[in-house]
């Protein structure tokens, strides 16, 4: 026995010393260079008080830090506070860290968080993200380094909220320094600090050596504008950038075989799905509906229509939100045609002369609105899940309308189609955001989401409770409770979760990509020259 | 003739703020509006009412209109509704970039699109006339974000001469310009041949040949001078044309202009953001259009003594 454990000691050691060789040290990483980012469009803005869209956010999230974040695993992690301490239902207490300097210099302290939240929320008007927050109400200063965040109302979500890419702190002496300007040349606290910004060309943006973190390892960073699909693809292959944000879909198979390029991709937290309209006959009935999710092949859909860009739906939260809760789709409602008709015979509908199921006279003939164009192949969906309903005699009348018209009427008081199509995206990443708003009975639009007119009783009190909860193991069980009673009422057809997709160069290295699109870090990426 | 410039630019006020009216107008009609977009889908009604509210985008469409007509003879054109910026800064941003660019391809479209119609009058029906005749036809025909994509991929991706796209150099403008200038240099070639064979049947230059003068002045003296005016009412035309062209063109090679601008704009809904870069395209085209009429009495004293 002797000598073979010798040999297998010293495999373990030749094992160990060839896989040093091949994973660099931490010190194999290399400082320097400027890392070329290009996207398709300009900034709105590098203010978050005035942009919540990604051309924006990108940048701004490099140079303004929040309090929390959300770190790629979508766990809140501490950025400037160091810990935290419910007070009360309305109360949260943070310590902040010390020793943070802004950009200009400005101590970073309990006052800056309050004279953030107050230019955000008592501006006129408050800030673009302040339909995002709940009922974040502020900042209260106990001392320098101790502020108290309050809401209104209790609000479970707050730590989420909180963590939100757009909540990052702005140096006060520079806004009222700077007024307007502020919103072109901002002053955070970040890995980076801005350097400059040429309309329609590009923002460049520089590492911050005074940084109270891992300071950034590439020099400088330049997001480039190049509208052009076709042009940003070239761009990459000629080195004029080093990554591409939002890379052409059709050549990602090409792009993920070819060695000079690193594919990064992660699932997202956009969910995009076909809604039942559950207040209109005869979509009311719990088996008309469950029929349709049997006759839909999802499987089918993912791998000819979306090819690996999109992940499956699970339900109807994306996985990297908290409170998710895996609905089982696939055992629940598999695609099986059979179960489909049994059920639609179950509820009185048999087959009519042509095939569409009728019930006394009457057709089942259903009206469907959709955009093409809005969420990656939502045209292509819909058509496919026609022809699908189809197959076990369901009629779809398709109506498709530009996005804004069809957003016109999702948000009307009155919708008078029975399906259609729509993508929704957990904002701060905490199932309260999608469950609140799309499944409370009071929720309807146009006060909230409730597209498909769910009503029950139970649900809407287990999701109030998780609201006012700031136990996040108990909102954790409360959410997969509403979950549970959801997948069994579905109004929904899950169709996809959507991918976050980046392409860089190889020599990229040190790049992660998040599940929120706007989380896009770039302080631990290096370039291997 | 100071008179005739005065009058002639009075005129066009009218015009400006007409172009103003249809501008917010189909803007006013097209789906969606400023401010879901800048609040996202997710906004509350009461977010979307207060900033509604903040931008006066809840007052009746001619309200809107005259107050914005008001603004302007001020010499306030306002800020931008998305980006809360003055539309002036904006402006000044980027027009130098669509002068340099449409200046540059109308350059080019003049100088090898006089030259190739010139030669292909004076040698009619040889090779090279057939080659430019097959030349003008390729390049009216194609459109330009193809053709930009082809210089690409050539110049850019396989010869690496030329940088992909973006603005700064010399090396940068290249591109855009040529393909900008394409489709105009085809349009000039054809009626510059036609207007110098025109001319060289006329009675005056058979005369001068007669005379003995020699061939070039014949071109440059009788010939050209004369075959102008046509010449210079496509390039006035042109002009419009390439500006026009523009848009696509600074998209294709993400050259910072008014091009550009003016879609941001029409994407946000951001009417006043449009207004100005509608303006001035408006004003640039009537000035080009006077400059045209202006030059007619340098080329034909005739013209200019009428006023």
């Amino acid at each position: 026995m002797r000598p073979t454990l010798r040999s297998r000691f010293l495999t373990g050691c030749l094992v160990l010393a060839v896989a040093a060789a091949l994973v660099p040290a931490a010190d194999a990483q290399k400082r320097g260079g400027t890392l070329t980012i290009v996207r398709p469009t300009d900034p709105v803005s590098l203010d978050p008080n005035l942009e919540t869209t990604a051309p924006g956010a990108w940048v701004y999230f490099n140079m303004l830090e929040g309090l929390l974040t959300l770190d790629d695993k979508m766990q809140v992690k501490p950025l400037l506070a160091t810990s935290y301490e419910v007070m009360s239902p309305t109360k949260v207490r943070f310590k902040l860290r010390p020793g943070v300097k802004f950009h200009d210099g400005t101590p970073f302290n309990a006052a800056a968080v309050k004279f953030t939240f107050d230019r955000a929320l008592r501006g006129t008007p408050p800030a673009r993200w302040a339909s995002l927050a709940g009922s974040l109400d502020g900042a209260e200063v106990v001392d320098d380094l101790t502020v108290d965040v309050v809401t209104r109302e209790p609000y479970g979500p707050i730590l989420r909220t909180l963590a939100m890419y757009c909540m990052g702190m702005v140096s006060p002496t520079a806004v009222q320094k700077m007024g307007a300007d502020f919103s072109r040349a901002p002053v955070g606290t970040g890995p980076f600090k801005f350097v400059e910004w040429k309309t329609n060309t590009h923002v460049i943006i520089e590492r911050n050596p005074d940084y109270w973190g891992d300071r950034a390892l590439v020099d400088r960073v330049v997001f480039k504008v190049v509208p052009e699909e076709g042009a940003r693809m070239i761009a990459l292959q000629t080195g004029d950038a080093d990554m591409v944000l939002f890379p052409s879909p059709a050549q990602l198979p090409a792009l993920r075989k070819d060695p000079k390029f690193t594919v990064h991709e992660t699932t997202g937290i956009r969910v995009v799905f076909v809604g039942l309209h559950a207040g209109m006959p005869p979509l009311d009935d719990v088996r008309v509906r469950q029929a349709l999710l049997h006759a839909v092949d999802r499987k089918a859909i993912l791998d000819n229509i979306m090819e690996g860009s999109a992940g499956p739906a699970l339900g109807v939260l994306a996985p990297g939100v908290f409170g998710f809760k895996d609905m089982h789709l696939d055992r629940l409602y598999p695609f099986d045609r059979a179960k489909a008709k049994a059920l639609l015979a179950q509820a009185g509908w048999t087959p009519g002369s042509d095939g569409i199921m009728v019930k006394g006279g009457q057709r089942l003939s259903l009206s469907w609105l959709a955009a093409r164009g809005r969420y990656p192949k939502d045209g292509e969906i819909t058509e496919a899940i026609q022809a699908m309903f189809k197959e076990v005699g369901v009629e779809a009348k398709v109506q498709v309308l530009e996005w804004a018209a069809v957003f016109q009427q999702l948000r009307g008081a009155t919708f008078n189609h029975h399906v259609f199509t729509l993508g929704w995206v957990t904002s701060n990443a905490d199932a309260d955001y999608s469950l609140y708003a799309l499944f409370h009975s009071k929720q309807a639009p146009p006060t909230g989401w409730n597209t498909s007119r769910y009503a029950n009783a139970r649900v809407d009190a287990l999701v109030e409770q998780a609201r006012r909860s700031l136990n996040q193991t108990e909102r954790e069980k409360l959410y997969g409770e509403v979950q549970d009673i959801v997948a069994k009422e579905m109004v929904w057809i899950p169709v996809y979760t959507t991918k976050e997709i980046i392409v860089s160069r190889a020599n990229v290295k040190g790049f992660h990509i998040h599940p929120v699109e706007y989380n896009l870090t770039l302080s631990k990426t290096w370039i291997d020259k | 003739m100071l008179t005739f410039v005065v009058r002639r630019l009075l005129l066009a006020v009218p015009v400006l703020f007409g172009v103003v009216f249809v501008v917010m107008l189909t803007v006013d009609l097209l789906p969606g509006d400023a401010v879901t977009l800048m609040l996202g889908e997710h906004a509350t009604k009461d977010a979307v009412a207060k900033l509604r509210d903040h931008l006066g985008l809840d007052k009746p469409f001619l309200v809107r209109y005259l107050e914005y007509v008001g603004r302007v003879v001020r010499g306030d054109l306002g800020r931008s509704i998305q980006q809360n910026r003055p539309v002036v800064s904006e402006l000044a941003d980027t027009w130098p970039a669509t002068l340099q660019l449409t200046v540059a391809a109308l350059v080019l479209a003049a100088g090898a699109g006089i030259l190739a119609g010139v030669a292909s009058a004076v040698w009619p029906n040889s090779v090279f006339d057939a080659l430019a005749r097959l030349g003008s036809l390729f390049g009216l025909s194609m459109p330009i974000f193809w053709t930009g994509l082809v210089l690409i991929v050539v110049f850019s991706l396989w010869l690496n001469w030329l940088p992909v796209g973006g603005a700064g150099s010399l090396a940068h403008l290249i591109l855009p310009a040529v393909t900008l200038a394409l489709p105009s240099v085809a349009m000039i070639s054809r009626m510059t041949r036609a207007a110098v064979l025109d001319v060289l049947r006329e009675d005056y230059v058979r005369t001068a040949r007669a005379k003995g003068v020699g061939e070039l002045w014949v071109l440059g003296r009788h010939a050209l001078r004369n075959a102008f005016i046509p010449i210079l009412t496509l390039l006035g035309l042109q002009s419009g044309q390439l500006m026009g062209g523009a848009v696509l063109t600074e998209t294709v090679f993400a050259w910072p202009g008014l091009g550009r601008l003016m879609v941001k704009a029409i994407f946000a809904r951001d009417y006043i953001l449009l207004q100005g870069a509608v303006l001035v395209f408006a004003l640039a085209f009537v000035v080009i259009n006077l400059l045209v009429d202006l030059s007619y009495g340098l080329l034909d004293p005739r013209i200019g003594r009428q006023g």
